[in-house]
């Protein structure tokens, strides 16, 4: 497609947000693969800051994950075709797209089933060794990039990556129109998992927070009830009570957006018999909790690892207006290294900080 | 007469007075009954999780027998039929009942779980709808069978065992074995059990495991056991189903199982757990829970019938029903080691 150096990037240099060390980040040059048949070049215009990237600035790691050499950070993004691969038909320069960062190797009988998203050769951005896209550009899959209609902003765009996280999980709890929802955290994970489940027709949803402000969000995005909870694990039978008495009915699917020995404890004591409990967050690796009792009223516990084929219907639901995503954007900033720092700093802070968009 | 459960440890044969029998109900004469389990923990400790014996109460719920009265309205049984009998009445006026999911019933009427009496009596009487005809050739002692072995089709069921799921079974008791037949019969592929018991694992060999491993009690073992059911079975597990329930083994289960992968939870033997749950749930391995089972004895006796499940092997000790031999029974039922299924012959 062109030569080396500069020419590859349609003439500039490329400039990326670089996780050189614990708690420092330094927009750099970003030198791009050169474009295969069936990639796109994409110039990056929103991109959203996830708690795995802030997780990644602090330690430098997630889970089993590590970063052992510089790595761009950012994974929710969305773009403009700059240039094309030969074989790819279905988009042109110009096309506004939203892109789903992970590349499957579609060999292994995962992929092949259906399952990519538990693919072992998967390469995800900014979970090392592979690079982020908090980037002027990036190289990816034509087939990884879905076109936004004209009426969804990039931003929204973007939002598609966490929102697809809650879509998932509404998709593998079967949530519906006869199943009333439980959402633990009213996080940016919560909230989003709160948008999909009533775009799922779920008929109520009640979700639970230590945080008044975090709570009145979800109260203004649809939640039918709010309940403040503690921390404290000795709180947790007296919140199953005021669950239940918020949600009127049976509690038949609870989505765990926090993911620690508490919140597990009351989804699996507060969820019906025959109902599913969806572990979304991770907060503790090794919990304590009361499995057994639940297992012997068939509460069965479901897992989700980000997503599979969710960007068609999560740019439908924007679409349509099933959901607006824009309120949970509360922070934004521009691609400068102040304003990088700042934005790290602004999400890890949480709070009043929903979700961090960078514009570019 | 029947076995009554009076206090810890004391079983005592004496009268029951049956009720009256009902429009849709039999009379039965119970031939044959195995204990279980819950049956022993009912009497060790006068309770079973949240079911606590207040009073005296009939014990045992394993059985099948013959019919000797049919109410009014039964019309598929008559007097001489051999049945083997479904322990649970449930309400069917709920919600869970009208979705099919009746042993979650609120309102469940279960053989020996506190307050409902048991049936190790000469006679019960009991819903006709939960009394199945044996086939001629399916004895008595493999009806009475049908009642453990339909834990294990309802786990099969739940986990979705089929001819490519793997299956890695820990536990190689009772239960354990039950599900290993039943995972054969629903054409599991590869079957890996564990145990610390190397005569129990000699079993579970003769009734068709593909490979054994014999495993601690101690959680620094655990890593290195994973290991071994995953090279022992050689490809990815589908399946895993915990007939322990402790925190090694869920903790076994969490760790060996593929991505992708259901770890069915049967065992029941904790009531908090310390498990690496987390990472599991991150890999989309998904724990189902079993109370009991539903519409299995059609599915139990016709595995029974074709010879697809031999139960008989299980059933390794027999007693008579008599003062003496209920103690004895009782006794060596908790004892366990070689006693897999302590069965009366009434």
């Amino acid at each position: 497609m062109g030569s080396q150096g500069d020419a590859k990037n349609g003439g500039e240099e490329n400039m990326a947000a670089w996780l050189v060390a614990v708690n420092t980040l330094k927009i750099q040059p970003f030198e791009l693969p050169s474009l295969g048949p069936h990639d796109v070049r994409v110039r990056m215009k929103a991109v959203g800051i996830c708690g795995s990237d802030v997780h990644y600035l602090k330690t430098l790691r997630c889970a089993h994950f590590v970063v052992e050499e510089p790595m761009v950070i950012g994974h929710e993004c969305a773009g403009i075709i700059e240039e094309i691969g030969s074989e790819v038909t279905h988009l042109v320069p110009g096309d506004r797209v939203a892109l789903e960062p992970g590349i499957s190797c579609w060999r292994c009988s995962y992929c092949k089933q259906g399952s990519y998203n538990l693919c072992p050769e998967m390469k995800f951005f900014a979970t090392p060794p592979v690079h982020g896209s908090l980037a002027n550009q990036v190289v990816h899959p034509a087939d990884l990039c879905f076109k936004l209609p004209d009426d969804i902003s990039l931003e929204e765009g973007a939002m598609c990556e966490p929102l697809s996280v809650g879509v998932h999980a509404c998709r593998r709890a079967n949530v519906g129109p006869e199943t009333n929802v439980l959402i633990m955290g009213a996080g940016p994970i919560g909230l989003v998992a709160l948008l999909a489940a009533r775009a799922f027709g779920a008929p109520r949803v009640v979700i639970v927070d230590v945080d008044e402000f975090r709570l009145s969000v979800a109260k203004d995005l649809g939640a039918s009830e709010t309940v403040q909870v503690s921390t404290k694990a000795e709180d947790v039978a007296g919140e199953v009570d005021l669950i239940k008495k918020a949600m009127g009915e049976a509690v038949d699917i609870t989505l765990d957006c926090a993911g620690f020995t508490k919140t597990m404890t009351t989804a699996l004591n507060v969820t019906r018999p025959g109902g599913k409990v969806c572990l979304v967050g991770m907060g503790h690796n090794e919990m304590t909790v009361p499995l057994t009792p639940a297992a012997a009223r068939e509460v069965d516990v479901v897992g989700v690892f980000r997503y599979k084929n969710t960007w068609p219907l999560c740019i439908d639901f924007l679409r349509s207006g099933k959901i607006d995503v824009k309120p949970l954007i509360t922070h934004r900033f521009g691609f400068s290294q102040k304003e990088v720092e700042d934005a790290f700093e602004t999400s890890a802070r949480g709070g009043s900080a929903i979700k961090v968009m960078f514009n570019l | 007469m029947a076995a009554w459960l009076l206090g810890v440890q004391t079983l005592r044969i004496q009268p029951y007075q049956l009720p009256p029998l009902g429009p849709h109900d039999v009379k039965v004469s119970i031939k044959a009954l195995g204990i279980c389990g819950s049956d022993v923990h009912h009497f060790k400790t006068m309770r079973c999780a949240n079911f606590i014996v207040k009073k005296p109460m009939v014990i045992g719920h394993e059985c099948a027998g013959i019919i000797e009265a049919i109410g009014s309205e039964v019309k598929n049984l008559a007097p001489g039929d051999r049945v083997a009998l479904e322990p649970g009445i449930s309400c069917s006026r709920c919600n869970l009942c009208k979705n099919g999911r009746y042993n979650l019933c609120r309102e469940m009427r279960f053989f020996g779980s506190p307050p409902t009496n048991g049936s190790l009596a000469n006679k019960v009487v009991h819903p006709a709808s939960l009394c199945y005809k044996l086939p001629e050739n399916v004895s008595l002692e493999e009806g009475a069978m049908c009642e453990p072995l339909s834990v294990g089709v309802h786990a099969c069921r739940r986990a979705q065992v089929g001819p490519e799921t793997t299956v890695l079974i820990l536990g190689a008791g009772p239960i354990g074995l039950i599900t290993l037949l039943a995972a054969r019969a629903f054409g599991a592929p590869r079957v890996v059990m564990t145990d610390v018991d190397e005569s129990r694992l000699a079993i579970a060999k003769s009734l068709g495991a593909d490979e054994l491993i014999q495993v601690s009690t101690e959680m620094k073992d655990a890593s290195e056991e994973v290991v071994n059911v995953q090279t022992a079975m050689g490809s990815g597990i589908d399946v895993t189903f915990d007939c322990v329930g402790y925190n090694k083994t869920m903790t076994t289960a969490l760790n060996a199982t593929r991505s992708g992968g259901k770890v069915c939870l049967i065992g029941l033997a904790l009531s908090e757990m310390t498990i690496p749950l987390t990472p599991a749930a991150a890999r989309e391995v998904d724990v189902i829970g079993i109370f009991r089972y539903r519409n299995t004895w059609p599915l139990c006796l016709d595995f029974l019938k074709t010879g697809k499940i031999d139960v008989k092997p299980l059933i390794t000790h027999r007693f008579k029903f008599t003062q003496e031999d209920v103690d004895a029974a009782f006794e060596t039922s908790a004892r366990g080691g070689n006693a897999i299924k302590c069965m009366f012959n009434l």
